[in-house]
């Protein structure tokens, strides 16, 4: 989704921030690297980096937003566990748009891709598929963007 | 639960929707659900939270492989041995479950049915524990349970072999929780054997994260901007061994 979204606005952001965390610095997305920060502290830090993280994206960004990314971390921290807890594939559509990210993120080495049955369309028809997803994200944007 | 969530004291501003749909959660949790009644709802609820602080599960996280290290979990002792164990896996390791074990807790008597109920109650409970300790902010009290019976209502046209808990058809679930889609992926699929909870849990992630309607539209909704709220979503998951 990071992916599409990127694509719909036209930016020149990539997804390193996904796989390095702050390392990756902003990654082309405003206050990415704070972000990022806070997502990790949120998820594996204790309580004094998950203040710092917390303060340092307050200063930049904003209560609203620091708000609004604690939500996605609690989103995000049930997520993972429905998707692992009940043993579901990954959705045709989702492996076109990944299949070139699963080496770049380190996909192949986690548990709960082995322990995931394969979609057998997304193998047959994930180039078609990407490519007409891509440009649909690209030309909505664009449209978007235009219409003002 | 009107008097929940009232975030009096947070030094952020947290928005409305957020806090009425955390009430909304927190009255569910506390009621009678499908397979399980209010109390046990609330213990498992309660074992979540336990779970964090489980010797066993962190010696397990430690390990190179879960299944190697023997124990017995911290518990409350209310709820029965394959519920408590489900509970603190996917609470502490979920990046490492397998169908095997999944296949194990069937073997000891729980059904899919009632592991699908504990899964969306545990989730539940979670995703608001995390909003509240990402902000600083202490945990919610649990509610007191509602008595009363489930409903022990299993839905119509249920398939299996997709995943390893059965689920309703893609088609099925986009009607039942209008998805701007003629067929719902996977990830909203997974608890649709307990249709309650899919809907308890499609309530909270319309706040905290994206309402159905909002997910292919990728402009701006909130003051997170949509590659802002993806990157925090990509970086979460694979923090958590999430290959979704």
């Amino acid at each position: 989704m990071l992916r599409a979204s990127i694509q719909y606005s036209g930016s020149d952001a990539d997804v390193s921030g996904i796989a390095e965390g702050a390392k990756a610095g902003d990654a082309g997305i405003e206050h990415g690297e704070r972000l990022t920060a806070f997502a990790d502290a949120a998820v594996t830090g204790d309580d004094a980096e998950l203040a710092t993280a917390r303060d340092a994206l307050r200063v930049v960004a904003g209560s609203e937003i620091l708000v609004d990314a604690a939500a996605v971390v609690g989103n995000f921290e049930r997520m993972v566990r429905i998707a692992d807890g009940t043993g579901i594939p990954l959705d045709n559509v989702v492996s076109a748009m990944t299949s070139d990210l699963v080496e770049e993120l380190g996909l192949d080495a986690l548990e709960s891709r082995r322990e995931s049955k394969a979609g057998p369309l997304a193998t047959v028809f994930r180039p078609v598929l990407r490519g007409v997803l891509e440009t649909g994200f690209r030309i909505a944007g664009w449209r978007n963007r235009r219409s003002g | 639960m009107p008097s929940a969530f009232q975030y009096t004291d947070s030094p952020d501003p947290i928005r409305p929707d957020l806090a009425d749909s955390y009430r909304r959660a927190w009255s569910h949790l506390a009621a009678p659900g499908t397979w399980l009644t209010g109390a046990e709802r609330v213990a498992v609820a309660d074992e979540t939270r336990r779970a964090r602080n489980c010797a066993v599960c962190r010696e397990r996280k430690a390990a190179l492989t879960p299944f190697a290290v023997d124990g017995e979990h911290d518990h409350a002792g209310v709820l029965p041995a394959p519920i408590v164990d489900a509970v603190h896996r996917l609470t502490t390791d979920s990046g490492r479950l397998t169908e095997r074990w999944y296949r194990s807790l069937l073997e000891q008597g729980l059904t899919p049915e009632v592991y699908v109920e504990v899964v969306g109650v545990s989730v539940l409970v979670i995703s608001v524990d995390r909003f509240h300790h990402a902000l600083g902010l202490p945990p919610e009290s649990l509610p007191d349970a509602v008595p009363g019976e489930p409903t022990r209502e299993r839905p119509d046209g249920i398939c299996e072999g997709e995943a390893w808990v059965p689920m309703m058809t893609g088609r099925r679930v986009s009607a039942e929780v209008r998805l701007p889609a003629p067929t719902a992926p996977y990830v909203i699929r997974a608890l649709s054997l307990v249709p309650a909870e899919l809907k308890a849990w499609q309530d909270v992630s319309a706040a905290q994260y994206l309402a159905p309607d909002q997910m292919l539209n990728f402009g701006n909704v909130r003051a997170i901007s949509r590659s802002q709220i993806e990157l925090v979503a990509g970086r979460v998951s694979r923090l958590n061994d999430c290959f979704y």
